[in-house]
């Protein structure tokens, strides 16, 4: 008779079981480096950091990349004429008569500029946790070598 | 105590979260209380298209008043307005059109609101995001009650709802997770309390009714609307990846479809089941999956517990992680090969997935129950009846 099953201690091996076989699917394929399982354990502890725990607003590189130069996907599409007498009668045309006849071409085209801006959020979040591991890193060698 | 319920659609046999919440707990307020229920005329979330007839209706002890859409909705507008809040670039006007484009919008509900809302002490607000609560709750905010739904999506980061949820004399949540997500904007002082949604014991499982479809011993069940919005496109492709060196196991899915089912072997749709299938279903399954990524509270999950059945959930949702968390009530997953490393525990070990099933019955048993429901909830609208009452001291 089971008295009790401890869910979360249960998931800890499940997870366990899960990663070793993620790992030797990737050590099979090729990817050498993951042989260690430590090294693959921290490389995977970064990697989820990364994926689960910067959600937007919260990096420091579109800071940096600033506003000036337009670098973020847009996926909007903005209808507009330059022409001063014709400009509100184009823009009708094109919003009513030709959005619509290609609406499916621009839903398909948004849906993956929404994929794009997933993976683009994802990895510049890796770049960041790896940038401050490198940091942390760096200053710990320093602070080892200012020791000796 | 005068009380009014306000849901987008109402009817014993519309499907959906926040109106099958609204219509059981009005039912059961109903009960000790003068309750009217104040609804549109649509049954299809979404074009909102009219269907039922406006006017007054009785439903379970609630009178029913159903009041005209003013128009349906604009599919493409929406879509555009919901790419650009997914996308974080939405500028407040545009979040509040998106408020209206959502709809249900009403004219006669929200003028209805402002002409007689104050012949009821309490109003309860189901779903925010929905036109009905997002314009009608402030028109009656001082007698108003929400019942937020809230989900972790972008949605619920929105500017304009800072405000919004400053608004309310009380607040419903369904779990813990949900109040953590937005009780934050909420002032310190307004009455709040989990109360999720009672369910009744379980009723005798008549698994022969099962007979006609066939089913092998050895079922994962998924129970639902199969959508994309609802994690079943990651379903498939986990389930079909597990089951080329599972042949033992079939999924089996039980509700309307909104995307295409792949044809797989050892995938089957039911299509739409009556109450007594699906819980001979729930009784019948080895595992109850549930891969969305997006829920306030999953009744189906507590449905399954209450048939013993343990889960397998999606553990990006915080809110269905958070809930097997505290039952022990089954596994989560994050990915395919969490996934398939917990079905293959769960069924190389049956016994402990019946315990795990009979620990999720037993939290069920702890925690939702309509009569600690209500209590709950009766608690909290007294609380906030009688200060409405009480004498203003300087």
């Amino acid at each position: 008779v089971i008295e009790r099953v401890d869910a979360a201690a249960l998931m800890r091996d499940i997870e366990a079981e899960a990663g070793s076989r993620l790992r030797a699917q990737l050590v099979r394929s090729g990817a050498a480096g993951y042989q260690d399982a430590a090294v693959y354990e921290d490389v995977r502890a970064v990697l989820r950091r990364a994926v689960d725990g910067r959600p937007g607003g919260s990096l420091l590189l579109p800071e940096l990349l600033g506003a000036d130069e337009p670098w973020a996907l847009d996926p909007d599409l903005h209808l507009s004429s330059h022409r001063p007498l014709t400009g509100r009668a184009l823009v009708f045309t094109k919003k009513r008569i030709l959005l619509p006849l290609a609406r499916w071409l621009f839903e398909y085209a948004q849906e993956n500029f929404r994929r794009q801006q997933r993976i683009n959020q994802a990895l510049m979040a890796c770049l960041e946790e790896l940038a401050i591991e490198n940091a942390r890193l760096r200053r710990e060698l320093e602070s080892l070598a200012t020791r000796r | 105590v005068k009380l009014a319920c306000v849901v987008h659609r109402f009817g014993a046999d519309i499907a959906g979260g926040s109106e099958g919440h609204c219509r059981l707990v009005a039912e059961q307020l109903a009960a000790s209380h003068d309750v009217t229920v104040l609804t549109t005329t649509a049954r299809d979330h979404v074009t909102w298209a009219n269907r039922f007839a406006p006017g007054e209706s009785a439903y379970g002890g609630a009178k029913v008043h159903r009041f005209t859409v003013d128009r349906q909705r604009d599919l493409h507008r929406f879509r555009d307005l919901s790419a650009r809040i997914a996308g974080g670039r939405a500028a407040a006007a545009e979040e509040e059109q998106w408020f209206a484009e959502n709809g249900p919008r009403s004219s006669a509900l929200l003028d209805y609101l402002q002409r007689r809302g104050r012949e009821y002490d309490l109003i309860l607000f189901w779903a925010y995001r929905y036109a009905h609560s997002y314009f009608g709750l402030p028109l009656v905010r001082e007698r108003a009650v929400l019942v937020p739904t809230a989900e972790d999506d972008p949605l619920v980061h929105a500017s304009v709802l800072t405000d919004y949820f400053a608004l309310p004399r009380g607040v419903l949540f369904l779990t813990p997770e949900e109040e953590t997500l937005i009780g934050d904007l909420l002032p310190r002082s307004t009455p709040r309390v989990v109360v999720g949604c009672g369910v009744d014991p379980p009723p005798t499982a008549d698994r022969r009714l099962l007979q006609r479809f066939n089913l092998p011993d050895c079922c994962a069940v998924y129970v639902g609307r199969i959508d994309p919005n609802k994690g079943c496109t990651a379903l498939f492709e986990y389930f079909a990846w597990y089951a080329a060196s599972h042949p033992e196991i079939a999924l089996v899915l039980a509700g309307p479809a909104n995307m295409p089912i792949p044809r797989h072997p050892a995938i089957r749709h039911l299509g739409y089941v009556d109450d007594r299938i699906r819980d001979a279903l729930l009784a019948h399954a080895r595992v109850l999956i549930q891969p969305s990524r997006y829920e306030s509270l999953s009744l189906v999950l507590l449905e399954a517990w209450n048939h013993g059945t343990p889960a397998l959930v999606n553990a990006r949702c915080a809110v269905l992680k958070g809930q097997v968390e505290r039952a022990d009530g089954g596994l989560h997953y994050r990915d395919r090969f969490e996934f398939a490393a917990a079905l293959d525990y769960l069924l190389a070990h049956p016994d402990v997935g019946r315990k795990l099933g009979a620990q999720g019955r037993e939290y069920v048993d702890r925690e939702y129950r309509w009569p600690t429901v209500m209590s709950k909830i009766e608690a909290l609208l007294n609380d906030i009846a009688g200060s409405a009452r009480a004498p203003q001291s300087c």
